[in-house]
C-alpha cells in the first residue's frame, strides 16, 4: 500500500517536470519557433552572455553569482509554492524546489567551472538548495515607497520588484570608481537601462490600454515620454558619478546613455507593435541585430511605431 | 445617452447578441439581467468598445469608452501597485488627475497596501472609487454589489442614487434582484442574445415573481432534498 503510495507521489513529480517542458515548448511553438531551434539559440545566447561578461570586466563572479540567485529567486514567489505545496504535499513540494533550484543553476556552475572560479560555483552550489527552502512573501504589508508613485504602473512596480538589482548597479558604481574601471562604471549604467526594459516586456491586461483618453498616437508618446523620464531618475546618479570622475569619457557616456534610451523605446514600440501577444521570436531577433548594429534602430523604430499604432488602433479611439 | 442599433456579435459560427436595439437614457440606471452565457457581459464589452461587432453604438458623448466607467466582474490588479498608484492610474488615463485621494476615499480602504493584497470585495470597491472619481459620465457595473460587505453596499446603492440625480446615465448587471429594485428605474432580461422582456420600476416584483416560476418551476421538487 505505502509502496503504490510512493510510485503515484513520484509519478506526480515525473509529471510536473515534465508539464514545465511542455509549457515551454507550447510557448516556443506560439512564439512561431521550433522548441529546439529555441533551445539551441538560449543556449548560446547564455554562453555568449557569459563569455562578454568575463571579458569586460574583473568582477564578472560575483555579478554572475547575483544573476543566478536572482533567477532562482524568481521561483520562490510564496503564491506559487503554496501551489505546489497544496498539490504535492511538504516533502515533494521540498523536492520539486531542490530540483528546479539545481537545474537553473548547473550551466551557471558549469561555466564557472569552466572559467577556473571554484569560489563561487561553491556558493551557488551552497546557496541555490538554500533558497529552495525559503519562500519570498510578495504579498507583504510593508509598501516599498518608490518615486514613481504619480505615474504608476511600469516603473512603480518595476522599482519594487528590481530594487536590489538597482541597488547592485549603484554598488557596481561605486567598486568602479573605487578601482578606477570606467568599463564596469558603464556596465553598471547599462544594467540599469536593462533592468527598466524589463519594466515593458510583458503585454498588460487590456483594461489598461482601453481605460486611456487618448489616441494610439498620444498613447505611445506618453508610454515613450513616461519611461525616459523615469528611466533619467534611474541612471542618472550612476552617469553623473561617472561623469565627475571620469570627465574625459563624458561623450563615450552619452553614447551609451543615448543607446540606452533608443533601446527603452525599441522595447516599448516592440512591445505594443505585439500587443496584445507576447514579445515573439521576431522582436527577440530584431532586438539582438540592433545590439550588434545599433544604427539598425533608425530604420526599426519608425516601423514599429506604425505597427504599435495599428494594434492598439482597435482599443484606443 | 446611449443608443444601441441592430447590434450583433459572433464568436465563430456562434451568435453570442442578436440584432439588439435598445436606448440608455441621461439620468436613468438600467439593470440587466440574464443567465450566466446570455450576453451581458459581451454587450458591456461592445458597448466600451472592447469588441468588434455588427451595427452601431451611439452615444452624446464621443468618443463613448473616454467618458466610460466600466467595472468588469473581475477587476484586474497588477502586483506590487498600491491602492492609491491604482486611482491615480485610472485618474491619470483620463486626463484627471486627483490631488488629494485620501479625502476621496469613502470605503475607507487601505490605499497606502498592495492593491494586490486586497480581499475580493476590497478590490471591488477600489475600482468602483477609481471609476467614480474618473468623472465619468456614463457607468457600466458589472456585478458591483457581489463580494461587496453589507455596510459598502448600502453606500454604493447610495451612489447610484447620487449618479442619476447627477444625470449620469449607469447601467448594472446583477443577480441579486433586490439590488436591482432599489437603484434601477428600467431591468431588461436579456436570454440567448435578446432581450426577451423590459420592465418599469412599478412592475419590478412582478417580474421576479414570473423570473421564479420560470427558472425554479418544478427543479426543486425534482431534485428530492431529504
Amino acid at each position: 500500500m505505502q509502496q503504490t503510495h510512493y510510485s503515484f507521489n513520484t509519478n506526480g513529480l515525473k509529471d510536473y517536470f515534465l508539464l514545465q517542458y511542455q509549457i515551454t515548448t507550447r510557448k516556443c511553438k506560439d512564439a512561431g519557433v521550433e522548441p529546439i531551434v529555441a533551445y539551441i539559440v538560449a543556449a548560446i545566447a547564455f554562453v555568449g552572455f557569459s563569455m562578454y561578461l568575463f571579458t569586460k570586466t574583473s568582477f564578472a563572479a560575483p555579478v554572475y553569482l547575483l544573476v543566478a540567485l536572482s533567477i532562482t529567486g524568481k521561483f520562490s514567489d510564496s503564491k506559487r509554492n503554496d501551489f505546489l505545496k497544496l498539490s504535492f504535499g511538504d516533502r515533494k513540494h521540498k523536492t520539486i524546489r531542490l530540483t528546479e533550484n539545481f537545474l537553473l543553476v548547473t550551466p551557471f556552475v558549469i561555466f564557472l567551472l569552466a572559467k577556473q572560479q571554484f569560489i563561487p560555483a561553491l556558493a551557488l552550489i551552497v546557496l541555490a538548495p538554500l533558497l529552495a527552502l525559503f519562500n519570498f512573501n510578495t504579498t507583504l504589508s510593508y509598501t516599498l515607497p518608490t518615486p514613481f508613485y504619480k505615474k504608476p504602473f511600469e516603473f512603480a512596480a518595476g522599482f519594487r520588484n528590481t530594487f536590489y538589482l538597482l541597488a547592485g548597479a549603484g554598488v557596481l558604481t561605486g567598486i568602479a570608481i573605487a578601482v578606477g574601471n570606467f568599463n564596469l562604471g558603464v556596465f553598471a549604467l547599462l544594467l540599469v537601462f536593462a533592468i527598466t526594459l524589463g519594466y515593458y516586456t510583458q503585454p498588460e491586461n487590456e483594461y489598461y490600454v482601453w481605460i486611456h483618453a487618448l489616441t494610439s498616437r498620444q498613447f505611445l508618446f506618453s508610454k515613450i515620454k513616461t519611461a525616459l523620464l523615469h528611466s533619467t531618475y534611474l541612471a542618472l546618479p550612476v552617469a553623473l558619478a561617472l561623469v565627475i570622475v571620469y570627465p574625459q569619457h563624458f561623450i563615450i557616456l552619452l553614447l551609451f546613455w543615448l543607446a540606452g534610451c533608443a533601446f527603452l523605446i525599441f522595447i516599448i514600440l516592440s512591445k505594443y507593435a505585439a500587443y496584445p501577444d507576447e514579445l515573439n521570436m521576431t522582436q527577440a531577433i530584431l532586438l539582438c541585430l540592433c545590439i550588434s548594429f545599433p544604427p539598425l534602430l533608425l530604420v526599426l523604430l519608425p516601423y514599429l511605431f506604425y505597427r504599435a499604432q495599428n494594434r492598439l488602433s482597435s482599443l484606443l479611439k | 445617452m446611449i443608443n444601441i442599433r441592430n447590434l450583433s456579435k459572433h464568436y465563430g459560427s456562434h451568435e453570442v447578441l442578436k440584432n439588439i436595439s435598445l436606448s440608455f437614457d441621461t439620468g436613468k440606471v438600467y439593470g440587466i439581467v440574464g443567465e450566466n452565457g446570455a450576453g451581458k457581459t459581451t454587450l458591456f464589452r461592445c458597448i466600451a468598445g472592447l469588441e468588434e461587432y455588427q451595427g452601431e453604438i451611439t452615444a452624446h458623448h464621443t468618443p463613448l469608452k473616454n467618458h466610460l466607467g466600466l467595472l468588469t466582474t473581475e477587476p484586474f490588479f497588477f502586483a506590487k501597485i498600491t491602492g492609491a498608484e491604482y486611482i491615480r492610474l485610472l485618474c491619470n488615463a483620463r486626463n484627471n488627475p486627483i490631488a488629494d485621494i485620501d479625502s476621496k476615499n469613502i470605503f475607507e480602504l487601505p490605499l497606502q497596501q498592495y492593491a494586490s493584497t486586497y480581499s475580493t470585495g476590497m478590490k471591488k470597491k477600489l475600482a468602483i472609487t477609481a471609476l467614480l472619481l474618473q468623472g465619468n459620465q456614463y457607468f457600466i457595473l458589472d456585478e458591483p454589489f457581489n463580494g461587496v460587505d453589507i455596510q459598502s453596499n448600502i453606500i454604493l446603492t447610495e451612489i447610484i442614487h447620487q449618479l442619476k440625480a447627477l444625470q449620469k446615465t449607469v447601467i448594472i448587471s446583477s443577480h441579486i434582484f433586490s439590488t436591482l429594485s432599489d437603484t434601477c428605474d428600467e431591468i431588461h432580461l436579456l436570454s440567448h442574445g435578446i432581450f426577451t422582456d423590459t420592465v418599469q420600476k412599478d412592475n419590478f416584483a412582478l417580474l421576479e415573481s414570473k423570473m421564479k416560476a420560470v427558472t425554479i418551476g418544478n427543479k426543486i421538487e425534482k431534485f428530492g432534498l431529504r
